[in-house]
């Protein structure tokens, strides 16, 4: 579903990413950690071009993204993005916040949409708040909505960037819960986390990037139990 | 008493005279806050844009325009310009007063309404934008649908007080001879030399309308606060 090759981001003379080779399979949960700076959050952005790549190329469901001529709105359609502080559109009830990008994108009609975006709310358990601004919702139901936004687009490959990192703690399970649904119906899921718990009991497999690498991958059992570099271990004992 | 009188009766004659003037500055500023807030917007946009063909001149303009005063603006395009095309091509030209007053007025007010346009537009969080770009939607649309929604509640207050200063300093005009509010108060004074109740009577007529102005724009405020549901 996602290959990438040789991926290099440099923000001016700061080197962020310094080579990512990886591949993401159909229907496989995988799970990037690692410690603050390390370049986790950058690399899922350049997979759907909120960065752009300073070098090396990216797929996605066989389409080359780093393509220069790759009409870019329409490889997103297929992408969805969770945000770390939500970035529900504030202007809009939780409703439209879902239904707007099928209806402006896809060009479904109203009721097409909003159908869509009522089953969407339900699925996260927010029917009853559809009508409701973002500012009245508390962060844990901000991020639900968020995820039935992304959702409503019928993605392929779905990105969260610390998706419960801005959430207060008892908040955090809800969204987790969600995500879980979501990886069990084989949503492709590529989740940059905090939340050990949740890389080590719904991924298929982890990451470890430090530095601008990843340092080491394997399933959750080999990262969390059997990490053989040092600089994971040393990670790991501060975390978990 | 016999001062305060007089004074009352100045008040009472010129009044007439100073309605008419104020349905002028009413006039001008009407036109001028449309034509403004036209060009305000797509200079916005030009200093925004990331293609220099835009960028420049917009950047020009709004330097030009707000590091010169409005009335040596007033003199350039009323005289100045008249004055250069008949250098040029040796036949008088001349502009109406008025639609000269428009012009100016509405170019000067463009440039600080650009200001306040990209402001409220930059100060839309980033996170917005991404948000709506990673849903699929093209930068022209993202920008309809959800940054510009935003920036208009931002974008109101300011605009406002750029509406009164407009209206005030519209003034100015009295020097090419716009028969509005304040030149029909000077022309009264010039005939009566009753200076204080008639520049009085010109100041509350002013305070008049900037209050008239400001009413309308908390009205559209709290209109528009009703969908205000930002954090």
């Amino acid at each position: 579903m996602i290959e990438v090759n040789n991926l290099h981001k440099n923000f001016g003379s700061l080197k962020v990413l310094k080579g990512i080779t990886e591949k993401v399979e159909d229907s496989e949960v995988v799970c990037v950690i690692g410690p603050s700076g390390s370049g986790k959050s950058t690399f899922l952005r350049c997979l759907n071009l909120l960065e752009t790549p300073t070098s090396g190329d990216i797929w996605i469901d066989g389409e080359k993204v780093t393509d220069p001529k790759v009409n870019i709105n329409k490889i997103r359609e297929e992408v969805g993005m969770v945000f770390q502080r939500f970035n529900l559109f504030p202007h809009m009830t939780a409703l439209k916040n879902v239904a707007i990008a099928p209806m402006k994108v896809r060009g479904l009609s109203e009721k097409e949409a909003y159908d869509r975006a009522h089953d969407l709310l339900k699925k996260v358990g927010l029917e009853d708040k559809a009508n409701v601004y973002p500012s009245s919702l508390s962060g844990g139901q901000q991020q639900r909505v968020a995820i039935a936004r992304a959702l409503a687009m019928h993605p392929k490959v779905m990105l969260f960037d610390e998706p419960t990192s801005a959430l207060d703690p008892e908040m955090v399970g809800e969204v987790l819960n969600v995500m879980k649904d979501l990886a069990k119906e084989g949503m492709t899921m590529v989740v940059v986390t905090h939340e050990m718990g949740f890389a080590r009991e719904v991924g298929d497999r982890v990451l470890f990037m430090d530095d601008g690498i990843i340092v080491e991958k394997g399933t959750p059992h080999e990262i969390f139990y059997n990490a053989q570099n040092e600089r994971t271990k040393s990670f790991l004992s501060k975390v978990l | 008493m016999s001062l305060l009188a007089s004074y009352l009766e100045h008040a009472i004659t010129v009044f007439p005279s100073l309605l008419r003037g104020a349905v002028i500055t009413i006039e001008v500023t009407t036109f001028a806050i449309f034509f403004g807030l036209i060009l305000g917007t797509i200079a916005a946009f030009g200093k925004l844009s990331k293609r220099s063909v835009f960028k420049i001149p917009s950047t020009m303009y709004v330097d030009f325009i707000r590091g010169t005063p409005l009335f040596v603006q007033i003199l350039l395009f009323y005289y100045g310009i008249p004055g250069l095309i008949f250098g040029l091509t040796g036949d008088p030209f001349m502009i109406d007063p008025i639609i000269a007053g428009i012009a100016v007025c509405s170019i000067n007010s463009g440039a600080y309404n650009a200001e306040i346009v990209r402001a409220g537009i930059k100060s839309v969080d980033r996170g917005q934008m991404e948000a709506a770009r990673s849903l699929g939607m093209a930068e022209g649309q993202a920008m309809r649908e959800v940054i510009v929604p935003q920036a208009v509640r931002l974008i109101i207050p300011p605009l406002g007080n750029e509406f009164i200063a407009l209206l005030k300093d519209s003034s100015l005009l009295a020097i090419i001879s716009v028969h509005e509010l304040s030149k029909n108060g000077m022309l009264y004074v010039s005939k009566t030399f009753a200076t204080f109740p008639t520049y009085i009577s010109v100041a509350l007529v002013y305070l008049a309308l900037t209050m008239g102005i400001s009413r309308v724009l908390n009205y559209i405020e709290r209109r528009l606060g009703v969908s205000d549901r930002s954090e």
